[in-house]
């Protein structure tokens, strides 16, 4: 499972001029960036007939249309045109100047101390970690930053761009260098605009890298709300100190009334561990999350059952920024029955998908397998649609609750009464 | 124009007939491959090996250790340490094969799996050949490499069969193309080795490149003892898979 976040972005890309003539070597790299993004698809798509196309015919359809362009954005629009005929989703063109924009976060890896989503288009404070500031900043507060708006209107405004991407890219503003000090402006709860200094701090959790994949900080927490567990992590990374955490905190819940999950914000990582965490919660053998289908193999997302797998009531939380493994995870404990899904509808980013930078300048993404959970949809273009759609507010969180959390505990409670 | 033909079809016919005939039976070839690398006696005089060698998946850009212990006739241990993915375990003893990884916890192999398994702990499984495959034949011959080889297909009483390619020049295996059966299925695995050296008596090849489905795996061997001492407990079910084992004979 490939990851889809921040590092995916860090090519510095060359904006291209969008109307100006085409000089001969523009004109080039446009019939390169065709022939790259025709030939990844022949070579890589999981079928040997792309969308059941005739993959050559449609060389032969859309060569010419290419050669004819006299514009950087035609020359995209006709590539989108070839992708659109595959009718699947992760197959996105990423004009230079956007992907510049989801790219441009500051250098650094400090961030505020508080996390921020993105709420009917305006950014709200939804976590407070311990930030150095002059003065308190609160739940539910919105920040004013400059420029955030005129970017969250250029993103919203792209059909593809996911709402993970508009997240990290929103989330990317706030970072910078670990001491360095920022004023911010927020909007309180009488929406009154006050400014506090916030100092930088060094980002959460430990660096964790996997192979090529550059080092991403990782952090796993698991607590008590009451007699129920609650697990959140941020990235199915650092597998050796996830995975065991994961084990650890389960087993210190054998007699708990449930167990919630927090994936929301989780982009996903390493396909595997779904199948190991799943196995801490399902105790029949033979079941598993779903298939995978690429191009000369077929895997099952298996499900190794424990021996000290919990057997009580297990929430799942998502929301629009759960992708790709959290996708897998949440979708195959809902169709097998083993878990209830809290919160707002998934990414539908569930294929392991790659980006790379065309000759153009322009970003291309691909998918390199298809996905069908156990219950017999693809989690692609779907996501994980929650058994309780339950959105978070700007309202609830002033008022210093997380609405998706208290409906997951509820239910728990019920299944407890009903026991 | 049916006396062009003719002579053409003809020729054809004897042409078949004869590469029918060129092509040597399997057994000739497997037993073949066993005297090139040493013969029956040096296999037979040892009961013990321990190979250390490196493990990459190097589309992944992963690289890690692989240690494996293998005692005749059928014991068989292997540990990969393989960076952020940690310890993957697997062994074969008493009729019992498993798996233990940090990913996905112990497991006990069953059905096609573990006879797999079970063929593959089998100690000098190539001068034993005919107690593994029931069924050999050679079906053509193919290059591998540029290198003219015999096309061997090997059948074992369950599972699929696998296709070998034997150097006609040499005698020894250069690809193997099989099924893997694990939990998540089967998957093609298409197996090229080389670097063939020569440890106590016999060649062994000390590099394999391997394309399960889509990923791409290699190893190299860097070294092979033969008949040290192995401690015992290596062989012995790790606890937490002794503990899977009771569980589900009900113990």
């Amino acid at each position: 499972m490939r990851v889809c976040g921040r590092g995916a972005f860090w090519l510095v890309l060359l904006a291209v001029p969008a109307l100006a003539q085409l000089t001969p070597d523009q004109k080039q790299a446009n019939l390169a960036s065709f022939e790259s993004v025709w030939t990844t698809i022949r070579d890589k798509h999981w079928e040997q007939n792309p969308g059941g196309l005739d993959w050559e015919a449609i060389h032969r359809e859309y060569r010419p249309k290419m050669e004819a362009t006299a514009s950087t954005e035609a020359a995209r629009a006709v590539i989108r045109e070839m992708l659109g005929r595959l009718k699947q989703t992760h197959f996105a063109i990423f004009p230079a100047p956007v992907y510049q924009a989801l790219d441009s976060s500051q250098d650094g890896d400090g961030w505020p101390g508080f996390e921020v989503h993105v709420l009917d288009g305006k950014v709200i404070v939804t976590e407070v970690a311990q930030p150095k500031t002059n003065g308190e900043i609160k739940l539910g507060w919105e920040v004013l930053q400059e420029g955030l708006a005129p970017l969250i209107s250029q993103l919203e405004a792209d059909p593809a761009i996911h709402e993970l991407q508009l997240e990290r890219a929103v989330a990317a503003r706030l970072t910078g260098p670990v001491s360095a000090a920022h004023v911010i402006e927020f909007a309180d709860e009488t929406n009154t605009h006050v400014t506090r200094l916030v100092k930088l701090i060094p980002p959460r959790g430990e660096f964790s890298g996997f192979g090529n994949l550059p080092p991403q900080p990782v952090w796993f927490e698991s607590k008590k709300l009451g007699n129920t567990g609650y697990i959140r992590f941020n990235m199915f990374l650092d597998l050796m100190h996830v995975m065991t955490e994961f084990g650890e905190a389960v087993q210190k819940c054998a007699h708990c009334d449930g167990l919630v999950i927090d994936l929301r914000g989780n982009p996903g990582g390493i396909g595997g561990m779904a199948m190991g965490m799943a196995g801490w919660l399902v105790s029949r053998p033979g079941m598993r999350l779903g298939t995978m289908y690429m191009r000369g193999a077929t895997l099952n997302f298996a499900i190794n059952p424990r021996t000290e797998a919990y057997g009580g009531p297990v929430a799942v939380l998502v929301d629009g920024s759960s992708a790709s493994t959290s996708e897998i995870f949440a979708g195959g404990l809902k169709d097998l029955g083993r878990a209830r899904i809290f919160g707002t509808r998934t990414a539908a980013a569930a294929l392991p998908s790659v980006i790379t930078r065309l000759p153009n300048g322009d970003g291309f993404q691909y998918a390199v397998a298809n996905y069908i959970s156990e219950g017999g949809k693809p989690l692609e273009g779907n996501g994980v649609v929650p058994d309780e759609e339950v959105k978070l507010t700007r309202e609830t969180l002033l008022a210093g609750h997380d609405a998706v959390v208290d409906a997951a505990l509820n239910w728990i409670r019920k299944q407890k009464d009903t026991r | 124009m049916i006396r062009l033909l003719r002579p053409i079809a003809v020729s054809a016919l004897v042409g078949a007939f004869a590469a029918a005939q060129a092509l040597p039976k399997a057994e000739t070839i497997l037993d073949r491959y066993v005297e090139v690398t040493g013969g029956k006696a040096a296999y037979e005089k040892h009961t013990r090996e321990t190979m250390i060698g490196t493990f990459s998946l190097p589309e992944q850009g992963l690289t890690g250790k692989l240690t494996r212990y293998a005692m005749a006739p059928d014991k068989e241990y292997s540990v990969v340490e393989l960076g952020p993915l940690g310890k993957i375990e697997s062994g074969m003893s008493n009729g019992v094969a498993w798996e233990k990884s940090a990913i996905l916890g112990p497991r006990v192999k069953s059905g096609d799996e573990k006879d797999q398994a079970a063929r593959e702990a089998r100690f000098n499984s190539q001068v034993e050949w005919r107690k593994i495959f029931p069924k050999a034949e050679t079906t053509g011959s193919e290059p591998v490499n540029g290198e003219e080889c015999y096309k061997v297909v090997v059948t074992p009483p369950t599972g699929k069969p696998e296709t070998r390619f034997y150097s006609k020049k040499s005698g020894l295996l250069l690809k193997s193309n099989a099924t893997a059966v694990s939990q998540m299925g089967e998957v093609a695995v298409e197996v090229e080795v080389s670097d063939y050296k020569n440890f106590d008596g016999i060649l062994y090849p000390t590099r394999s490149k391997q394309k399960a489905g889509t990923q791409q795996m290699e190893i190299a061997i860097t070294s092979l003892s033969l008949d040290q001492p192995i401690p015992s407990e290596v062989f012995e079910l790790p606890a937490e898979v002794k503990t899977l084992v009771d569980k589900l004979s009900g113990k």
